[in-house]
């Protein structure tokens, strides 16, 4: 039966062959002996024969070595909050969603009780405030304003 | 040489570029002592407040956290025999028993006096060994490239651990990534797809920081209560010690010294092995040639002078192969090497000629980081191990934070944090299935080199066997192969070694 490395190599042998088919799409043009497709398509063939070969290597293992064992809790929780914090930022500009997630994170990864609650908030109001005076006042790096804020 | 160089070293000491060096010397001391926190995301965190300076104080920030960074993993190691970075993992072996015999004083200064003196000896062979280099690969065309970039992606997939095809599918995947977008010799868009996102390609940054960031943070949280070290620190440790009586216990053993600099010397010369490697060989090296082998991992000094040694000779070796050759030594380095090219920078052979004064000042802010460090450990030790204990669920919002900053800032656009989080995802999913990520990262960084260089050489003259007739470029491409063969060989043997155990446990 077919392990994760085989699966992983089938991943990557699908994808360089789909990338080569597309390669098709890329305009040659005239008068270059070498077009833009030349290095990719080498590129896809040996990137498509190394997953083929990892395929048939973990097909030709004998063993496989069980995955270490994990808690997925938080990291599932760090993701799923960051991609609302990427997505929350054009939105409602650098201040707010960056006090929003670290708060949110903080309290996410170690549920405060309590007074706890407080050292959450103000982490998350001085982290926001700032990297924003510093980057913003004193590093010339221009945030992201929130379009539903405009702020 | 040494007139610029002096030149050098006095511009650096000047406040602009002697706070920010200092500055960056603290985060690495910092960052390097605390456990799950490696100089790699360190020198990430630091990268978008070095954005707003002039190039050459946002390099001596970098070189100072570099530095800083590889001496910071050893209070941790000593004191609480956790290492703060993956580069200190040695130091642990003879630094946590000296330091629990009630020595611990002794166990951080020999550690931080052997750092110095060996990042010391190394900025020698920096200044002395980057000029002849460049020089030679001044002789290099496009064959040349190509082939020593070939040789570096094979010799960083060969170095990986537990499978070679995961190496190089996993370099081959970095390569990937830099055919998306617009290519580099004709910018003929490549598999945008009609998508804008995807039309400039992915910048390197967000790319790296993605990826060695989420793949870190996610991995140390799948394991609770892995930076739970309060137990650790019991008391406030007395560290106090005789400087003259430690410096004189390194220099009574110059060929400790000298061996285990010159070990981190040679492994940051060669591309993406790290100072991690370079800890635990020069350790192994001090124990095989050690008169007593047997007392090596009961807290005995030469365990400690070795590692830390080589691990700050190892931040020269790094830079030589940066400035001379423009590839990275390490991810450190990698980080920039970026920086430098958002400053209009391009390191490589013309690096030294085209501008001298960022090169120079690379070489002060290298020698002058290591007397910084040193004042700072001095001050400041009591301090690292207070935030060591600060909960991660502080620290990891921030480092996010500052890593959307850093993705952000390169041209104020979302799509690069958009990167961010792509990259992360996959980087966390790579490591979750085992494949390396330094050959991917090192894939990233040259794609576009090993692309211009081979379309060159093929432009120029047709055949493709120049690629080995041209003796350098030959040569090249030989120890890309015998790097490939020999991993194959290591492989296979300690395949060969451990197939009897699982039958044995299966009966």
């Amino acid at each position: 039966m077919i392990g994760r490395d085989g699966l992983a190599g089938l991943v990557c042998l699908a994808g360089a062959l789909g990338l080569l088919w597309a390669s098709r799409e890329i305009p040659h043009p005239p008068l270059v002996p070498i077009g833009p497709a030349f290095y990719p398509r080498l590129l896809f063939v040996a990137t498509a024969a190394l997953g083929a070969a990892l395929v048939v290597a973990d097909l030709r293992a004998r063993r496989r070595a069980p995955p270490a064992p994990a808690q997925y809790r938080g990291v599932l929780l760090t993701f799923g909050l960051f991609g609302l914090y990427v997505g929350l930022l054009p939105l409602l500009g650098y201040r707010l969603a960056t006090a929003l997630f670290v708060g949110a994170l903080q309290a996410a990864l170690e549920p405060p009780r309590g007074r706890a609650w407080l050292r959450v908030a103000v982490v998350a109001v001085a982290t926001s405030a700032v990297t924003y005076l510093v980057f913003e006042r004193y590093l010339s790096v221009l945030l992201p304003r929130g379009r539903l804020t405009g702020f | 040489m040494f007139a610029p160089l002096l030149d050098s070293l006095v511009a650096v000491l000047q406040p602009q570029y002697l706070v920010p060096l200092a500055i960056g010397t603290a985060a690495g001391l910092l960052g390097g002592a605390l456990p799950g926190v490696t100089i790699t995301m360190t020198i990430i965190i630091v990268l978008p407040f070095t954005f707003g300076l002039d190039p050459l104080a946002g390099l001596a920030a970098m070189i100072g956290v570099y530095v800083g960074g590889e001496s910071g993993g050893l209070v941790t190691a000593s004191l609480l025999g956790i290492p703060g970075t993956p580069s200190a993992v040695a130091t642990t072996f003879d630094g946590f028993p000296m330091a629990r015999r009630g020595e611990p004083g002794r166990a951080v200064w020999l550690g931080t006096w052997a750092s110095f003196l060996g990042g010391i000896l190394g900025a020698i062979f920096l200044v002395a060994a980057t000029v002849p280099l460049a020089r030679f690969a001044l002789q290099f065309g496009p064959w040349e490239y190509f082939s020593l970039f070939v040789f570096a992606l094979s010799m960083v997939a060969g170095l990986t651990e537990r499978s070679l095809l995961k190496g190089l599918l996993s370099a081959a995947i970095g390569l990937v990534i830099t055919v998306i977008g617009t290519d580099p010799i004709m910018a003929v868009p490549r598999f945008t797809f009609g998508s804008d996102f995807l039309r400039s390609g992915f910048q390197f940054l967000p790319v790296l920081i993605g990826i060695f960031a989420f793949a870190q943070i996610m991995s140390d949280l799948e394991r609770p209560g892995a930076r739970d070290v309060a137990g650790g620190l019991r008391a406030r440790p007395h560290l106090r010690v005789r400087h003259l009586a430690v410096i004189g216990e390194i220099l009574r053993r110059p060929f400790l010294l000298l061996w285990s600099t010159l070990i981190g010397l040679l492994i940051g010369v060669l591309p993406a092995i790290g100072g991690s490697a370079a800890n635990v060989m020069a350790y192994d090296q001090a124990k095989k040639f050690s008169r007593h082998p047997e007392k090596f991992g009961t807290g005995i000094p030469e365990g400690i002078i070795a590692s830390e040694a080589a691990n700050n000779a190892n931040v020269a070796g790094s830079l030589v192969t940066i400035m001379a050759f423009g590839i990275p030594g390490d991810a450190v380095t990698a980080v920039m090497l970026g920086a430098m090219i958002i400053h209009g920078i391009q390191p490589g052979p013309l690096f030294m000629v085209s501008h001298p004064h960022i090169a120079y000042g690379i070489f002060a802010a290298y020698i002058l980081a290591h007397p910084v460090m040193l004042v700072l450990q001095w001050l400041f030790t009591h301090v690292y191990l207070r935030v060591v204990l600060v909960p991660r669920a502080i620290l990891i919002p921030v480092i996010l934070v500052l890593c959307v900053i850093g993705a952000y800032a390169l041209n104020n656009t979302m799509d690069n944090v958009y990167a961010l989080l792509l990259f992360g995802v996959l980087g966390y999913a790579l490591v979750k299935l085992g494949f390396p990520l330094a050959p991917l990262i090192l894939g990233v960084i040259l794609g576009d080199q090993i692309e211009i260089n081979l379309v060159r050489a093929l432009m120029t003259d047709a055949d493709p066997w120049k690629f080995v007739t041209r003796p350098i470029s030959g040569a090249m491409l030989a120890l890309a192969v015998l790097s490939v063969v020999l991993a194959l060989w290591q492989h296979r043997r300690h395949y060969a070694r451990s197939a009897p155990e699982p039958a044995a446990q299966e009966l």
